[in-house]
């Protein structure tokens, strides 16, 4: 187990004040809140943040905390000493309605498992005998595709953890798996609602359903913005000046195009509906990178030598007419 | 495992086919009546139709309302400043969307 050094995380004092505390994670959560942060690792600084706070924001644990000692670094491996919190009473009180956060091993081992998990499955007891109907919660989930899954639709196999109570009143994981038809012409961030598959329902409720947030794995050449997809296509000089007809990948196969004659570096060309399906489909932006080839032989150098002596070509021109 | 006797679930996708009632929201999203009135009220969510009984909400309302309550409940944001903060990242989307294609011209 590593130690975690809270102050650091939240990069104050140890002398902090409760007020500095809050201050400060007010200001860190703001700046690494996935909804508002688009850093790569924000989820990651958000949780650590989240942790940190939990801890020093209440000052029971707080004590418990700094009685550990200021001798241990971050990442240090760390066994807490026997007895640790000898003397300290946790209140337990200051339930958020917290989703499930998932905390670190550091913090479970001082504080124990997140207390409001269990208040939560706690609510989901019967109570009496009398006939009653409460519906299942509806439930959220991820999953990854392609983006060319999203071209043809996609058949995934998706396994979710679900934290359930055993009979001793312990929580256990239990994993489930769904094989779901992602439907054609999802994008990025739109969600599929799977009816019936979320919670349970109680006695007569009927189960809540299951929405599976949707997004797409980066790929290698093609850019996504909505339903529109973008691809840079390299072509060379001879291909631009006078006009070709290419090849260029789309997510949906192979189509040939034409670069129309005279295309500059840069030239976007449209593929009307070859974007993401739909109504409307989206379009696909293939955009020309006039690439050179090198002068690596006597006849590419002959080549070159000779275009040079065909054109009267001044690719600066416009900086004399700047200037005057 | 045999294939061809796996069951595979099917569904709308939300943001173009489904639309919530004022309960329904709740429910998908797990924000109580109170709060989802309040944000209305704030004008962060705009339902279609007069009145709690007759309300409809277009499918993106389920991804605002989620940011809204992650919001509230991580940053402690009253309604108002949901309704502002919303508002805030349509725009910045807009803007990052547009910013994208200029680049790429």
């Amino acid at each position: 187990m590593k130690y975690k050094d809270y102050y650091e995380t939240l990069g104050l004092p140890r002398t902090a004040t409760q007020d500095d505390i809050k201050r400060t994670y007010r200001k860190l959560a703001r700046k690494y809140h996935p909804d508002l942060s688009k850093l790569g690792d924000a989820e990651e600084r958000f949780k650590e943040v989240g942790e940190a706070y939990k801890v020093l924001k209440d000052t029971e644990k707080r004590a418990a905390y700094d009685r550990i000692g200021d001798q241990w670094h971050n990442g240090q491996d760390f066994q807490p000493p026997p007895r640790w919190d000898e003397g300290f009473e946790f209140s337990g009180a200051g339930h958020d309605e917290s989703e499930q956060a998932q905390f670190s091993d550091f913090f479970e081992s001082l504080f124990g498992v997140d207390r409001d998990a269990r208040m939560a499955q706690d609510r989901g007891g019967a109570r009496g005998d009398t006939p009653y109907a409460i519906p299942g919660q509806d439930h959220h989930a991820k999953v990854v595709i392609d983006l060319e899954d999203a071209y043809r639709g996609v058949q995934r196999s998706i396994t979710l953890d679900t934290p359930v109570l055993d009979a001793k009143g312990r929580v256990t994981v239990q994993s489930r798996t769904l094989n779901v038809s992602i439907p054609k012409g999802v994008r990025e961030g739109q969600h599929v609602r799977l009816a019936g598959q979320g919670g349970a329902g109680l006695g007569q409720g009927r189960a809540g359903d299951l929405y599976l947030e949707i997004g797409f794995r980066d790929h290698a050449h093609f850019r996504v913005t909505g339903r529109d997809v973008s691809i840079d296509v390299p072509v060379a000089p001879w291909e631009a000046a006078l006009g070709a007809r290419i090849m260029v990948p789309t997510p949906d196969g192979t189509v040939e195009i034409t670069v129309p004659q005279g295309s500059g570096g840069g030239r976007r060309l449209r593929l009307k509906g070859k974007g993401i399906p739909g109504t409307p489909p989206g379009d696909l932006y293939a955009h020309l990178n006039i690439v050179l080839p090198p002068a690596d032989s006597d006849s590419a150098r002959a080549s070159y030598e000779s275009m040079r002596q065909a054109f009267t070509f001044d690719p600066r021109a416009h900086f004399a007419s700047d200037s005057s | 495992m045999n294939e061809s006797h796996s069951i595979w679930l099917e569904g709308p996708i939300v943001e173009e086919e489904v639309e919530f009632t004022f309960f329904e929201l709740c429910r998908a999203t797990g924000a109580s009546e109170e709060q989802l009135a309040l944000w209305i009220d704030e004008g962060a969510l705009e339902p279609q139709g007069a009145g709690p009984q007759a309300w409809r909400f277009d499918g993106a309302s389920l991804c605002r309302v989620r940011i809204a309550q992650r919001l509230t409940r991580d940053l402690e944001i009253n309604a108002a400043g949901i309704a502002l903060a919303l508002d805030l990242l349509d725009e910045i989307d807009r803007l990052r969307a547009r910013l994208r294609r200029v680049q790429e011209r």
